[in-house]
């Protein structure tokens, strides 16, 4: 029975069967899970008031329950609490972020469940975002507008002068990045322009009056602008909020600090469903703050996408052509086989070597020898001679041109002979045959060597920690000052920014959701890569559907 | 030497020529002493023909005989194969191809080919048929609208596919993609058509319609046609070559060849004793 059971080949369907069942389980399983950890942080989640009667003193805590692990009593006993009273095993120990960082010392606290007397979820409780120091959690006691205090619908009113703030001061940091930082780059030019000058003794007395004239003219933009950011800012300054915090003391809040406020116990389904996307939409579009643990993460964002579409650029059109000398005009001879292994082998190097490499080569050498010849004047700083997203781009294009040329070649060896010779009959040279025949249909097999090339770089940040991220970099490489690309400047990453959230930042414990929610993101914006190359690569596919008949 | 009157070949109804004496003007090709190696291996030993003009030759043989290798050497797509050496020469307008000033894409502009199997581009109907003159950086459109129906009426294409001639080639039957493969040859109006048994991958039918249009061809064309099938050889051609082992055995005007073969080889094959 068992033998005929072996034999006629069941098991091996199953064997095979459930290897592909667990790859698949194992896939979806962490996706699942990040996305589960990444986006319920959005969430807002119900914000509880605790009154203890602790082995010290009674108190009161307020705050998100944000996590529960059951403990051995024995361990408890041993950290010198009396649990006597209690004969379970186990005791449910809570996890509470009570926000209010300048006023606790720590804005997370355990707290035994078998201390808690009484729990509630009182509706007036509010939670503050803040643009400093991480939430607060409190009543709200009274609303100041410019200095009086507000009767009516104080509620309602302190909305408006939240979102009041909120875009007086969004006017203010536009106003700061766009022309203020404008006439600091052109001032920044200006000095370059005239030591280069002096470099090239040149300097005319002519030309010192010009840039003179030039720079006192940027001065009083300047003042201008200086005038007006003053203005923008006492503006927002102008309203408060009072607010009774958990240890009962009455804490005033500048609202131009704080970026939103809601009250989570009072809120219907949809007042939170609304409030979940708003808070996701932040959390795509804002710049990190507070050392990248609150806050959003664009910058990354538009590093990872801005650093892997320059890194496609670049490796397409070397990939292919190394691949179309190997494969259409190398000889084939031993030489052209080792190379082909050589370009094997090199898809199987560490990562972080190439790091090393991009380095001391492009950064170091070519990076040093541009500065040297053609930005002389900013010395002693570096422009290309240090990190930043061209060198990144390029070590990951080394990193995967492996993966291009292996894939295009392989798509220029599925081309049927007969096609090539057809185009040669009609008096087309190699050259011809190959752009207009070859190339063409090879291209599915090209647009999937960029996929594979995509998928890695995307995903790769041990090699870029040498050569380009930073934690967090003041200005994107794409901005409205000439010449817009800057491929020297340093940028962020969504692979450096979770290992930054999750290992390299202050407040571990804040910032671990952010962690999934960045894991998450990256994934999606690397599967979003991939479905468009995809897209592209089937529409290709149905035009040159060969000869696979 | 002494001419022979010409006299009428009864299955064509033309004049027959005397093909070891042809004049230059009936003369298309020469094919002078060639020997063919392929690395040390001897694919074709001293050949020497003269095909002529607007005619159609064909050349037979049992498989491996180098009929096709010597189709090939007309438009040196020889070329392509890295140990195939060659000696001797073929003359095309007083011109030894094999000469090394000789360019090669012109050459195969001027002689024409066509292969086993159909291998239309991954291009329209309309772009395959133009691919040629493209190629000569001929960009008129009415140009290359008036190329295309005359070639494709010349393949006798035109009927079936005009009003979907923006289509992917890959839409059309094994035959009519042969046939587009002809129009796409005869659109660069070369003098020489090579075709290597260019029905041997498709139905009785399609057949048909090709040897109809191969003896259309012949009047503007001059057509030489590699086939492993006798009676297409018979049906199709003016004169026809046997060969064997790489040697060219017999050369004459197919009437007399499958009729009276003076070499004992020919009649062994064409009586199908071996082959």
């Amino acid at each position: 029975m068992v033998k005929q059971w072996f034999k006629s080949g069941s098991p091996w369907i199953w064997m095979t069967g459930g290897a592909v069942s667990i790859s698949l389980i194992s896939v979806l399983g962490l996706l699942a899970m990040i996305a589960w950890k990444g986006l319920s942080f959005f969430w807002p989640s119900q914000v509880v008031e605790l009154h203890l009667n602790g082995s010290v003193s009674e108190q009161v805590v307020i705050g998100e329950i944000y996590d529960r692990e059951q403990v051995p009593k024995s361990r408890l006993e041993a950290a010198g609490f009396d649990l006597s009273a209690y004969d379970s095993e186990f005791i449910e120990r809570i996890l509470v972020k009570t926000g209010n960082r300048e006023y606790v010392e720590l804005d997370f606290r355990w707290v035994l469940s078998t201390d808690i007397k009484q729990q509630s979820a009182p509706e007036k409780l509010a939670v503050f975002e803040r643009s400093k120091n991480g939430n607060f959690y409190g009543y709200v006691e009274q609303v100041i507008e410019n200095g009086n205090v507000v009767t009516d619908n104080a509620t309602e009113r302190l909305y408006e002068l939240v979102e009041r703030a909120v875009e007086l001061n969004e006017d203010a940091l536009d106003l700061q990045n766009g022309d203020i930082g404008h006439i600091n780059y052109e001032l920044e030019r200006l000095r370059l322009t005239e030591k280069g000058y002096v470099f090239d003794n040149a300097l005319t007395d002519e030309r010192v009056a010009q840039l003179q004239a030039r720079r006192a003219q940027l001065r009083d933009d300047y003042k201008v602008l200086e005038e007006r950011l003053f203005a923008l800012r006492k503006k927002a300054k102008r309203d408060q909020v009072i607010v009774r915090d958990m240890r009962g003391e009455l804490v005033t809040l500048p609202l131009y600090q704080v970026l939103d406020v809601w009250f989570p116990n009072d809120m219907g389904y949809f007042a939170k469903v609304g409030h979940y996307f708003t808070q996701i939409s932040k959390f795509v579009s804002d710049d990190p703050r507070e050392a990248n643990t609150e806050g959003g993460v664009f910058p990354a964002i538009f590093g990872t996408v801005f650093m892997v579409m320059l890194m496609a650029v670049i490796v397409t059109p070397f990939g292919v052509v190394a691949a179309i000398y190997l494969h259409e005009y190398a000889a084939k001879n031993a030489v052209t086989k080792m190379i082909r292994i050589a370009v094997i082998n090199l898809a199987g190097v560490p990562s972080i070597v190439y790091g090393v490499f991009g380095l001391g080569f492009f950064v170091y050498m070519l990076g040093g020898s541009i500065d040297e010849l053609f930005y002389r004047e900013a010395a002693p700083s570096p422009v290309f001679g240090t990190p930043g997203v061209l060198w990144s781009a390029l070590t990951l294009a080394i990193l995967t041109l492996p993966v291009v040329i292996v894939s295009t070649e392989e798509g220029l060896s599925r081309i049927p002979s007969t096609v090539r010779h057809g185009s040669l009959a009609l008096g087309a040279t190699q050259a011809e045959t190959l752009w207009r025949i070859i190339i063409p249909m090879a291209s599915p097999a090209i647009m999937t060597g960029l996929i594979l090339a995509v998928a890695r770089a995307a995903g790769e940040v041990a090699p870029l920690m040498l050569v380009g991220v930073v934690k967090m970099a003041p200005t994107l490489p794409l901005d409205g000052n000439f010449p817009y690309i800057h491929l020297d400047r340093k940028f962020m990453h969504l692979g450096f920014h979770i290992y930054d959230v999750g290992f390299q930042s202050p407040n571990v414990e804040a910032a671990r959701p952010l962690v999934y929610a960045t894991a998450f993101l990256l994934v999606t914006v690397i599967i979003t890569l991939n479905i468009t190359a995809i897209g592209i690569r089937n529409h290709l596919r149905e035009k040159f559907r060969s000869l696979e008949h | 030497m002494i001419t022979v009157a010409p006299e009428v070949n009864q299955a064509n109804g033309q004049t027959k020529l005397d093909l070891a004496n042809l004049t230059p003007e009936q003369t298309s090709l020469q094919i002078k002493d060639l020997d063919l190696y392929y690395g040390d291996k001897q694919a074709l030993g001293n050949v020497n023909m003269l095909i002529p003009k607007g005619q159609v030759t064909a050349f037979i043989g049992p498989s491996g005989c180098g009929k096709s290798t010597l189709l090939r050497c007309i438009n040196r797509m020889n070329d392509l194969v890295d140990s195939c050496r060659i000696e001797g020469q073929i003359i095309l307008h007083g011109q030894n191809i094999y000469d090394k000033r000789v360019d090669v894409a012109a050459l195969r502009r001027n002689v024409g080919m066509v292969f086993q199997r159909p291998n239309p581009f991954p291009k329209s109907i309309y772009e395959n048929v133009v691919y040629g003159l493209r190629l000569q950086g001929i960009k008129d459109k009415r140009k290359l609208d008036e190329v295309v129906e005359k070639s494709l009426r010349g393949a006798a294409l035109w009927d079936e596919v005009k009003d979907r001639l923006h289509d992917s080639a890959f839409g059309l039957s094994g035959g009519q993609q042969q046939r587009l493969v002809i129009a796409r040859s005869i659109a660069i109006e070369p003098e020489v058509l090579l075709l290597d048994e260019p029905t041997s991958a498709l139905d009785p039918i399609s057949t048909l319609v090709i040897e109809e249009l191969i003896n259309d061809l012949k009047n503007k064309y001059t057509v030489v046609i590699v086939t492993h099938n006798m009676q297409q050889a018979a049906r199709v051609s003016d004169q026809t070559a046997f060969m064997y082992m790489g040697e060219l055995i017999e050369y004459a005007d197919t009437n007399t060849l499958f009729t009276t073969p003076s070499k004992k080889k020919t009649e062994d094959y064409i009586t199908g004793r071996y082959g």
